[in-house]
């Protein structure tokens, strides 16, 4: 059987049995693409489709049925948002049920996303149902950091002046924030008011507070989906700060976010012997 | 008989133009193309079908200081801001003109909104008919068209070497005189064909839909991600915070959209529109019965921006022909 025959057999399944209230997968999008589809009903299940346009992270929508049980379709990058999820006790794992999808690589206007270029990974690092043959990809390594040794390279004068051109642009829509399976706080600082972290002008110094301090939420906790950058309606680079910021904490603690959701995030984590730098 | 402009005669009019006003035009910024202030007519693109943002940036922008409270000699003074230069936006698609005309009818209602009556009484604007629709659009289905005349100064219709002139008011005289202009030799091209959606009858049926799950369902996909609003030609909603600064203090204006889910919470935490469902209901209720019941006309002019950039997929083309049927089964 295909990959989606599998899914829609395993997806009929887990509605009928009611091991699950909802699946959560891909439908036909309106304007040649597909959309993010949620199934209640057995009948629904043909709906479900899985191709090169699949490029929501579907994780995300797991933050909005908190108590609920959901199965999930999850390709590689999602699956780590899962892991995510599950490492900071965001979801609850029996709540969950993971339809690992082997993903070919996500294509927009029929070019492979830079995103799925760089990325290791075909098959999902967890799952508990995969519904295709796992696959290995073939990863163009000077792809991995593509950009960010470029930025490396500039002095912090030309660096400045690079995010200050991209931020100037950013109209502070927040959709980077809500697509994000990573941000999930009940008040993000930027619409808090007592203490106010941000004021609200949409204005070059508040629009780079903004962007970096997201950027500095998800050090260590990006999971590289890239979400952000493809919804940000006037194309801010926002992947090639994370990167940079992933690339610092892979070299500094050798971790990797939502590879494994048992692993301790470096900054939710403490050891007694770590120095504080408080000259002790 | 039509009027003709040379298309090098019309670049250097914009360049005389941008000696004098500020001259705003579709500029193409890191891929995208945006309406910018240009002082160089060789950047602005002339062939596109639209901009990835509107142009009510330069009507009601962004962020905007209404007014400023000076207390440096002991009094507080309150001064206005006030808009000194004259503004001509470029390349203004009739879908957007129109919505800049729906921007006016809430923001002029007495008391008139002072600072968007002063944009919109010193910026002229320039449109260009579409000979080409987006994949997204359906202006003709929302009461415009694509080379509807009727919301600007002058319009711009592109035939062989240039463009076929009308000039429809007195700004738009005063902009580009007569004498620059000569008797077009062709007919205007055929515009754009413009794909339809089925509007007729939509707001009672969205009356008649209000309680439907399908809210809720539609809801289930919806990010709240506000992109739809902040990419809308019409959408006018705002936010508003007092500072203090050096001296004194202002008062700020920034959009703000009916999709965040802080919008509606009031005073003591009650939130009339607390779920994504009813949040989802209030843009299109708003576009498509509210506005249309207070104004007398459509508050979306179908240009397909939200289409286009809703990261999910999330048609007000595919609703309208949905609630129709919703309506009708109730």
């Amino acid at each position: 059987m295909s990959q989606i025959e599998n899914v829609h057999t395993k997806a009929r399944e887990l509605l009928e049995s009611q091991a699950v209230d909802c699946v959560i997968g891909f439908g036909k999008g309106t304007t040649g693409g597909s959309r993010p589809l949620f199934v209640y009903g057995p009948e629904g299940v043909e709906d479900l489709i899985f191709d090169e346009t699949c490029a929501h992270n579907l994780a995300k929508y797991l933050l909005n049925r908190k108590g609920k049980t959901t199965a999930v379709v999850l390709k590689a990058c999602d699956a780590r948002a899962v892991n995510l999820l599950l490492s900071e006790h965001q979801i609850e794992r029996d709540k969950v049920y993971m339809i690992g999808v082997v993903c070919p690589g996500i294509k927009e206007n029929g070019e492979p996303r830079d995103t799925c270029l760089r990325c290791g990974q075909r098959t999902p690092v967890s799952y508990d149902y995969l519904a295709g043959e796992p696959e290995e990809a073939t990863v163009d390594a000077e792809l991995q950091y593509k950009g960010v040794a470029e930025m490396e390279a500039m002095s912090m004068a030309e660096r400045k002046a690079f995010w200050e051109a991209q931020f100037d642009r950013c109209i502070r829509c927040y959709a980077c924030r809500q697509v994000c399976p990573g941000c999930y706080c009940d008040e993000c600082f930027v619409e808090r008011l007592d203490p106010l972290w941000v004021g609200i002008r949409i204005a070059p110094s508040e629009n780079e507070m903004w962007n970096a301090m997201r950027a500095f939420h998800l050090t260590g906790r990006c999971i590289g989906c890239d979400q952000c950058e493809r919804v940000c309606p006037v194309g801010i680079p926002l992947s090639l700060l994370n990167r940079k910021l992933e690339k610092e904490v892979y070299e500094t603690f050798g971790y990797e976010a939502g590879m494994d959701p048992e692993a301790a995030p470096p900054f939710a984590t403490y050891k007694k012997e770590e120095s504080l730098g408080f000259g002790e | 008989m039509s009027k003709f402009i040379s298309r090098k005669d019309l670049l250097s009019w914009l360049e005389g133009v941008s000696s004098e006003k500020d001259l705003v035009a579709p500029v193409q910024v890191e891929g995208r193309l945006l309406f910018r202030r240009t002082g160089d007519v060789s950047e602005i693109v002339l062939d596109y079908t639209n901009t990835d943002l509107s142009p009510r940036e330069f009507f009601f922008p962004a962020t905007e200081t209404l007014f400023t409270v000076d207390k440096s000699n002991g009094r507080a003074e309150l001064e206005p801001t006030r808009v000194e230069r004259d503004t001509v936006i470029f390349g203004m698609r009739p879908c957007d003109a129109k919505g800049m005309a729906a921007l006016a009818l809430p923001y002029l209602q007495d008391p008139a909104d002072s600072l968007f009556a002063q944009h919109r009484e010193r910026t002229a604007i320039v449109g260009l008919s579409c000979l080409k629709a987006c994949p997204e659009c359906f202006c003709t289905s929302m009461g415009t068209g694509p080379d509807d005349a009727a919301n600007v100064d002058i319009l711009l219709t592109e035939a062989a070497d240039g463009y076929m002139v009308e000039v429809m008011t007195d700004k738009g005289k005063a902009l580009m005189p007569d004498s620059l202009l000569s008797e077009a030799k062709a007919d205007k091209p055929a515009p754009a064909q413009v794909p339809l959606v089925p509007a007729e009858g939509i707001s009672a049926r969205l009356r008649e839909a209000f309680d439907d799950i399908y809210w809720s369902r539609l809801a289930d996909r919806c990010l709240h991600c506000n992109v739809c609003s902040y990419v809308c030609p019409t959408c006018y909603c705002f936010d508003i915070r007092d500072y203090s600064e050096k001296g004194g203090a202002v008062r700020v204006r920034t959009w703000e959209s009916c999709q965040s889910p802080g919008f509606t919470k009031a005073a003591g935490g009650h939130n009339p529109r607390a779920d994504k469902g009813t949040r989802l209901r209030q843009r299109f209720a708003h576009k498509l019965l509210y506005y249309p019941e207070e104004f007398g006309t459509s508050h979306c002019t179908g240009c397909g921006r939200c289409v286009k950039a809703c990261p999910v997929n999330i048609d007000i083309r595919e609703i309208i022909g949905d609630v129709q049927k919703l309506g009708k089964a109730n």
